[in-house]
């Protein structure tokens, strides 16, 4: 195949400039409303980071390529073609400083979907070979290797292994016709082993058949987050096939925010057809067994504790009950975050931020966001369910020397479980 | 009739008292917005001029302007100074009929030549000369001819002035004004549906006093009586500029006497005196009665739009242009739709799948 080239990637865009994005951009009224929602632009003031700015090539080639005025313009040069080194510079922007929260999606007085836009930039960006090398290097190995952090088999098996030392507990693998095919994200296995452990407990108490399956358990999709659509296929087709061929009911999205948006949303459009199963992230599956009391819990949390709302689950899926729900089951002494639910803040390393070297120094002033609202509630326990926010939230609470332990929703149930 | 006896001496056999006729010629002096020392020299031309000859062509009209002239407050000077010029034809108010009219009508002419008045009330036909003849002569041929040797034209009401209701669209009988086919004589426009007589015998007495017509407007109209207009003198004008407005024939507004331009009075586009001279003898006038003006004494007023839509409404029915606006927008946006459709299926169809090995830039040698 050709190398990445800026006709490459024009080429990608203009097939990009769908229907909804034209809409969007010939609504687009410039009030800014966008950058006072993105905490890229509130924690470093720098208006470049406004938004509907990170589209501007995509909006020039749009303008000049599918409206009268635009080609006019162009044709007298009013208008300058997109450039490479405007790409390159783009790059920055859209990797960098973009998590694709949704949150100017949310606040946009004429409805456009920016950060779906934002996604179908990334689309032409990468085409053209300007996506950042820390994403294009976890892309690779979620090609080649199966899972971006280049978990094998081997390693998970190890860990299944470990799980059945030290509980007896059973991972099962490739079992057709079960309830449930539970997906992990590689943070999952690498960082936070417990999440495993949890669920086998929750579910063998609810009495529910569960599987991984050994040919496709990562979630997270690197295809989604580079914006290439060719692999994000390739990607979501191992989950569905593997969850077809295992003919499971439910697939169930680890806490991972941007793993749950990628199957449960993009799957369906990538493929181009309905699943023959259901997708939902974890805490919903929680909450449904909490609905059927089949989840039995004792003791009470008596710390102070809040929960960070992933941005994905809040706004891309709505769940935003759930979690709340179960948290009253074990703690007594729960505080909401200013902004919490649909509007709440992104912890700024979401939509493969965290995968990105070169944008830790953004990260992290991104992070400052949170770090004040955490300083305004003086809880004593953070609670949240994703990992990608997990990992960031420790980082950030670490290099600012607070000391607020983060916990995952699902391993704090685990730990409240009726012991039988 | 006698052509030889002054108009003065015809007046007081009449019985019309010296201090009337003074008071007729400062009235006039008065309403022409002339000087006062312009009254005795009215007086004196209109006492010792000799009638002049006047004929009076009826062509599409509906004799209501005849009819405003005699049968307004009788006997009035206007009527009688209108009795005393030499009306020498017209087919309404003459004794002669048929071969004899046409005659009395040619001796006036020859007798007269480049002397007499011609007064036309009516609108000329262009379409088919049949539609209006007097003794089997068109009304066309008719005016060019008696018009060659006037002294001067008088337009009387909108019709012969601007077209009037026959013009109205669709103008079966391609009816035209005076104006658009004499073009050699000094013309006036008295334009009223009916005009005021006043202004009519006004005019009439300028010319005997000064021998000439009086300063016209752009639509040549004597500037004395249609310089101002309607809404700008009306009674009604200070609820206008309070804001209170009639909203229906018979709410508190229209009660109180309060403006009509809400129903559609077009008193602020219509220039006429009906305001300060108002009608039969000073009595009234529509807006007084209770009515909006229906602007009659401006061209076309019949086709402005409703008599009853606001001013600020539009006069045009913009349905059309609207319906073929949409349509043009419409296909415009269709077509550019399509050809953006298929730049975009282009681009799908170009496309070469993107694998982990095309995303990186080949270096730079």
């Amino acid at each position: 195949m050709s190398k990445a080239t800026l006709d490459r990637g024009v080429q990608i865009l203009k097939e990009h400039i769908d229907a909804p994005t034209a809409a969007y951009f010939s609504s687009c009224v410039n009030c800014g409303m966008c950058a006072d929602a993105c905490l890229f632009y509130t924690e470093t003031g720098d208006p470049a980071y406004t938004p509907i700015n990170k589209l501007e090539p995509m909006r020039r080639l749009w303008e000049q390529e599918y409206t009268l005025v635009g080609r006019i313009k162009k044709l007298i040069g009013l208008s300058k073609p997109v450039t490479d080194e405007e790409l390159g510079e783009w790059s920055d922007l859209v990797y960098h400083a973009c998590s694709m929260c949704g949150r100017c999606s949310m606040v946009c007085p004429v409805g456009n979907d920016i950060s779906y836009m934002i996604r179908n930039i990334r689309e032409g960006i990468s085409a053209a070979g300007y996506a950042p090398e820390g994403l294009i290097g976890a892309t690779t190995r979620a090609v080649e290797i199966g899972s971006p952090m280049g978990i094998t088999m081997h390693a998970l098996n190890t860990q299944a292994r470990n799980i059945k030392e030290s509980s007896g507990l059973e991972i099962p693998f490739d079992r057709e016709g079960v309830d449930y095919l539970v997906l992990l994200s590689s943070m999952e296995v690498i960082n936070f082993p417990e999440y495993l452990e949890a669920i086998a407990r929750i579910f063998k108490q609810a009495g529910k058949s569960w599987t991984i399956s050994s040919e496709a358990f990562e979630a997270t999709n690197s295809g989604i987050q580079i914006g290439v659509s060719d692999i994000a296929r390739e990607l979501v087709s191992r989950v569905v096939e593997a969850a077809e061929k295992l003919k499971v009911k439910t697939v169930v999205s680890p806490e991972c925010g941007h793993a749950y948006t990628a199957i449960r949303w993009d799957g369906p459009n990538l493929m181009g057809r309905r699943f023959s199963f259901k997708v939902k992230h974890i805490i919903e599956v929680l909450d449904e067994l909490r609905e059927e009391g089949l989840l039995k819990v004792e003791g009470i949390e008596e710390s102070c504790m809040t929960f960070h709302d992933p941005c994905q689950l809040v706004r891309k899926g709505g769940v935003i009950e759930q979690p709340r729900n179960l948290l009253k089951m074990i703690a007594t002494n729960f505080v909401e975050m200013e902004d919490s639910g649909k509007m709440n803040w992104c912890c700024g390393a979401g939509g493969g931020v965290s995968a990105i070297e070169e944008a830790e120094g953004i990260r992290l002033k991104a992070f400052n966001r949170k770090k004040s609202q955490l300083e305004h509630l003086q809880v004593d326990t953070l609670v949240t369910a994703c990992s990608n926010c997990r990992i960031q939230l420790e980082e950030g609470l670490e290099v600012n020397e607070m000391d607020i332990p983060v916990v995952g929703l699902t391993e704090m149930l685990a730990d409240h479980l009726v012991e039988e | 009739m006698n052509h030889d006896k002054p108009l003065g001496q015809a007046l007081r056999e009449q019985g019309v008292s010296r201090r009337g006729f003074l008071k007729f010629c400062a009235t006039t002096a008065s309403l022409m917005a002339l000087p006062p020392s312009m009254v005795p020299a009215i007086a004196k031309a209109l006492e010792s001029a000799r009638r002049p000859s006047v004929i009076w062509l009826s062509f599409q009209e509906c004799t209501g302007c005849t009819e405003s002239l005699t049968r307004s407050h009788a006997p009035t000077l206007e009527g009688l100074i209108f009795d005393n010029i030499s009306l020498d034809y017209h087919h309404t108010l003459q004794a002669a009929s048929g071969d004899a009219a046409e005659a009395a009508r040619e001796a006036a002419m020859e007798e007269n030549k480049g002397k007499y008045l011609l007064v036309v009330d009516g609108s000329i036909p262009l379409g088919n000369p049949g539609y209006s003849t007097i003794a089997g002569i068109s009304n066309l041929e008719m005016l060019k001819e008696v018009a060659e040797h006037a002294a001067a034209i008088i337009a009387v009401g909108t019709c012969a002035a601007y077209g009037g209701l026959p013009h109205a669209k669709p103008n079966p009988t391609g009816a035209v004004s005076v104006e658009e086919i004499i073009k050699d004589k000094p013309i006036v426009n008295v334009p009223g549906c009916p005009p005021i007589p006043v202004v009519i015998t006004g005019v009439l007495a300028h010319f005997l006093t000064f021998g000439k017509l009086p300063e016209l407007d752009h639509l040549r109209r004597p500037l004395a009586f249609y310089g101002n207009n309607i809404h700008d003198r009306c009674y009604r004008r200070p609820f206008y500029d309070k804001g209170l407005f009639a909203n229906t024939f018979d709410d508190e507004g229209a009660r109180k006497g309060w403006c009509l331009f809400k129903l559609g009075c077009k008193g602020p586009v219509t220039y006429n005196a009906c305001a300060t001279i108002k009608w039969n003898d000073g009595t009234s006038f529509p807006i007084e009665a209770g009515h909006g003006c229906l602007g009659c004494s401006e061209p076309n007023f019949w086709d402005m739009g409703g008599f009853y839509n606001a001013l600020s409404e539009s006069t045009m029915d913009l349905s059309r242009t609207a319906a073929v606006g949409i349509a043009v927008g419409a296909a415009a946006g269709a077509a550019s739709g399509l050809l953006n459709r298929r730049k975009k299926s282009k681009a799908e169809a170009a496309h070469e799948t993107v694998t982990v090995k095309d995303l990186q830039r080949e270096e730079k040698s």
